[in-house]
């Protein structure tokens, strides 16, 4: 017995440990130094960029690697600048050869894999061996086929090569990569390419050294050494916390001194000409659960945030501004376009949708877009005109979609066109939805009861994600509902979508095929200038409107917050790295943090 | 013994093989190859043909008997099936698809966050649950017990993902006493400021189901015939309970404890999703979510390893602590 009463003592005395060390200490603070408190709804896929691709690798990973060029940070629309590049490429008459010189005196990071350890400079050989790395087939990079497939003389020779080759020989001459001289890289093309130039701003194109990938061999993804300002403190392989510091080989940039009309009055051209990066530390958490996240951003513990659904009424009036709660703790609303459309995509391969477009337009026409946005997205959608989001060059404000409008007498009829064509009443049609959780289902029913309003029945499947993407791989979905999220500031990352040789398993899911579409997509891959290329983008989106191969539900708007300790903050979707711009005011942080307590 | 745990050890093999089977059913011959999540958004077809065949998904899923009539025995075994068999057993799991890491340096890294609340929340309920049962044991009947009853139904009613919301937002984000969420990036005492809550609503929430079980165990075995004999012979009340209620609910403590383990080295989910806790708990469903299927084959077969290990070890602990049992 007395056994027992001592086990049950130290059991008492450990759980109360479990409860009195913790209160008694401390999580410490950020003496002397400028940090940048960032959480990541989802956990680090892999840090190699040449296979990078998704968006939480990515804001990570573009700290620490370069590309050749960026958009400036502050100007808008966007524009493309050099970043490693010393200056624009030059491009050939035929616009088949482009010249790049690169800028000198760059340095990787120190690393042992380099001699001596310390970070060598960046030639252009290493561009020629980053690409090379990313045709090699052994790599998996999902990138190769988006940036050069096709495009780079002797490059899909040279993947082929490594095809079912374990010892991928990376001297092996492609003719339409190489390096001139240690600072001028060519690129040789096979057929003009004019998105190239935002592909080299795209974090997979960034520069890795060789001797790095080839120390650190299958755990590269592991290693990042770059020539960015930040470098990884410790890794971040398994852990729920990492930090980066400084890289004391960065050269030392200076912040723009131009911006868009409206910056200077809103503080973002404070620091012109200042010197960067500001922050000496980046403090980065994964936090994949809305509660946690909502609750480390109101304490503090994260400098800036999004806004999870179920807090939005907490931090957002019904006039869509910042509540007064929040803006008396110092915290600023963000609202900016997302370059990014969402759909539910009708397979035009399929018997019954594909070959009858009055029902097409029909479901179009009695699908209410403002509830769904309300209801789903607490407001944060703009309703659609076509497959081009406003924010793109190309967009037509006084565009009239006649589909997007929520008119169910014009539904009614389009539907009793459409009936004429089937020979009967529509049988009923299966939505396939990529997820299983609470909010998914609640898409489907809304779904369901949209189109009972002009009498037509829709089953929903919910599927796992991998299911989903298979299903859509053999086209036997019949609906299904998608986004897409554009790569680059141009409207062709959208009309690709509808490219009759991009059908399933290629990007084009609804598997559209129109060949006066396909003539003037081809039409405005060839031309350089994006003046040019504009009026053909919206015959093509004309003829996507009309055929209606989307039932296009918004263009996603973004809020975000942050803390008034945190400067220069202003929303870029397309530039990389930028957390060199930013600036933490640590004492206003830490007097916040007190006025908190 | 020796001849009783051979085996035991021997009726494993079978068990595995059908583990390993019902795994490749599940997750690879059912559910379909992840080839199209891996290729990325903008992949041709023939980059992912390539992929497919990288990953072995272009093979046969079963041996091509065919292959084996024309004597081709190398073209027989070269299927999925043999290929998955061969992996796993040869703890060969190879590299995570979803974040191309090396399966068992992510078991490695995972499972020291999984135990540091399991095990502690474990320890402490365990002697909470016992002690706590004994006590109504003791008052059986009285007011005491009663309000214990009540109070562990009470605590079985409300979901996990209560106490986690409750506690956290009260506990850490209103009071302060703990941190919101987050785990340090190396083992050490500062872990200890991370897992306590975590650790001490693991231990709130499974009380009063621990509680109902090790009260049930101790009634019945305070109601059996040697108990009744005890006290006849006037053995004082305490005596009973520790000497002889006690020692004889063991066998019944032991089996629950045993199959508790191989949960501990699996994680918990929702504790582990909502602290920022990079254990193996979250890892799994998001293996699962994701199609990851290199990584749930190997934490399904290391999981199970596991479980039929304890379930040997609860027989030879059976043989220890009741001399009634023994082992042939």
């Amino acid at each position: 017995m007395k056994l027992w009463i001592g086990i049950g003592v130290l059991a008492a005395l450990f759980a109360a440990a479990f409860i009195i060390i913790p209160m008694l200490s401390s999580s410490g603070d950020d003496a002397g130094e400028m940090v940048r408190h960032i959480a990541l709804g989802s956990k680090i896929r892999g840090l190699d960029p040449q296979d990078i691709g998704d968006t939480t690798s990515s804001s990570v990973g573009s700290q620490i690697f370069e590309t050749l060029y960026t958009y400036a940070y502050l100007k808008r629309p966007y524009e493309v600048i050099p970043l490693l590049a010393d200056d624009m490429p030059t491009i050939s008459d035929d616009q088949m050869t482009w010249t790049i010189p690169i800028r000198k005196g760059i340095r990787f990071a120190d690393d042992p894999a380099f001699r001596e350890g310390r970070g060598r400079e960046l030639l252009a050989q290493d561009f020629v061996y980053s690409w090379k790395r990313m045709a090699d087939l052994n790599n998996r990079s999902t990138n190769y086929s988006a940036v050069f497939a096709g495009y780079v003389v002797g490059l899909d020779e040279f993947r082929d090569y490594t095809a079912n080759n374990n010892h991928v020989d990376y001297d092996r001459e492609v003719e339409g990569l190489k390096a001139l001289d240690s600072h001028t890289l060519q690129i040789k093309l096979t057929k003009p390419h004019n998105f190239l130039l935002y592909w080299l701003a795209h974090l997979p194109t960034a520069a890795v050294a060789r001797e790095v990938v080839e120390r650190y061999d299958s755990e590269i993804a592991n290693h990042p050494v770059g020539t960015g300002p930040y470098i990884l403190v410790g890794g971040y392989a398994g852990k729920s916390s990492f930090s980066m510091i400084r890289n004391p080989n960065f050269r030392g940039e200076h912040y723009p001194t131009e911006g868009e009309p409206g910056d200077k009055e809103a503080g973002f051209l404070d620091d012109a000409g200042k010197r960067i990066p500001f922050i000496d530390r980046v403090e980065w958490s994964i936090i994949e659960e809305d509660q946690p996240y909502w609750l480390n951003f109101l304490k503090g513990n994260i400098d800036s945030a999004g806004i999870p659904k179920d807090n939005f009424s907490q931090a957002i009036t019904v006039d869509r501004e910042l509540s007064p709660d929040l803006a008396r703790k110092g915290i600023s609303l963000n609202k900016f376009k997302d370059p990014s459309v969402y759909y539910y995509g009708f397979n035009m391969d399929d018997p019954v949708i594909g070959t009858n477009k009055p029902l097409r337009q029909a479901m179009s026409l009695a699908f209410n877009r403002q509830v769904y946005i309300d209801t789903f997205l607490n407001g944060r959608g703009e309703l659609p005109k076509g497959p081009i989001p406003s924010m793109f060059p190309g967009y037509r404000t006084d565009k009239v979609n006649p589909y997007v409008a929520f008119d169910l007498d014009l539904a009614k009829a389009k539907l009793a066109e459409a009936e004429k064509i089937q020979g009967g009443p529509i049988p009923p049609m299966r939505l396939a939805l990529g997820g299983t959780d609470t909010t998914v289902t609640q898409m489907g029913k809304f779904f369901r009861i949209q189109m009972k309003q002009i009498g037509l029945d829709v089953e929903v499947d919910y599927m796992t994600w991998p299911r989903f993407q298979e299903a859509q791989k053999t086209r036997s979905h019949q609906l299904f509902g998608l986004g897409w999220v554009a790569d680059y500031p141009d409207a062709e990352s959208f009309l690709l979508l509808f490219y009759s040789k991009n059908r399933s398993p290629g990007p084009n899911g609804t598997n559209y095929s129109n060949p006066e579409f396909d003539r003037l997509y081809e039409q405005a891959k060839g031309l350089p200038s994006l003046n040019d290329r504009i009026p053909l983008y919206q015959k093509m989106e004309d003829i996507v409107i009309e055929d209606c191969p989307w039932l296009i539900t918004h263009y996603r708007l973004a809020f975000i917050l942050h803390y008034d300790w945190l400067k220069n903050y202003k929303p870029n979707d397309f530039a990389n790295g930028t957390l060199k711009y930013q600036r933490v005011d640590m004492a206003l942080r830490k007097r916040r943090l007190k006025e908190s307590e | 013994m020796t001849a009783y745990i051979i085996r035991r050890l021997l009726y494993v093999i079978p068990i595995l093989i059908g583990i390993v089977l019902i795994t490749f059913l599940l997750f690879r011959a059912i559910s379909g190859d992840p080839t199209d999540r891996i290729a990325g958004k903008l992949a041709t077809k023939e980059y992912k043909d390539e992929l497919r065949h990288q990953l072995g998904f272009d093979k046969p899923l079963w041996p091509q008997f065919s292959a084996l009539h024309k004597g081709d025995y190398r073209e027989f075994a070269d299927n999925q099936l043999f290929n998955h068999f061969k992996d796993t057993f040869t703890l060969n799991f190879g590299q995570s698809t979803q974040y191309k890491q090396d399966i068992s340096t992510m078991v490695k890294n995972g499972a020291g966050p999984s135990l540091a609340i399991q095990i502690p929340s474990f320890i402490i309920a365990l002697f909470l649950e016992i002690t706590i049962a004994m006590v109504c044991a003791f008052q059986r009947g009285r007011i005491l017990d009663r309000l214990i009853v009540v109070l562990s139904l009470l605590g079985m009613s409300f979901p996990f993902l209560a106490f986690i919301i409750f506690g956290q937002y009260y506990l850490a984000y209103k009071l302060g006493w703990f941190p919101i969420s987050g785990y340090p990036s190396h083992f050490g005492p500062g872990v200890l400021r991370y897992v306590a809550l975590p650790v001490v609503l693991g231990v709130i929430a499974g009380l009063g189901g621990g509680v109902r079980f090790y009260r049930t165990v101790m009634l019945d075995e305070s109601n059996a015939d040697y108990v009744r004999t005890a006290r006849a012979k006037g053995v004082g009340e305490t005596s009973v309970m520790f000497r002889h209620v006690l020692k004889n609910a063991m066998i019944p403590i032991i089996t629950q404890v045993v199959v508790i383990i191989p949960f501990l080295f699996l994680g918990s989910l929702l504790l582990e999703r909502y602290f920022g806790i990079p254990g193996l708990g979250a890892m799994m469903a998001e293996a699962v979510d994701q199609a990851d299927w290199p990584v749930l084959n190997a934490m399904t077969f290391v999981g199970s390893l596991i479980y039929l290990s304890a379930l040997i070890v609860t027989d030879i602990c059976y043989a220890m602590v009741d001399p009634r049992v023994s082992l042939r």
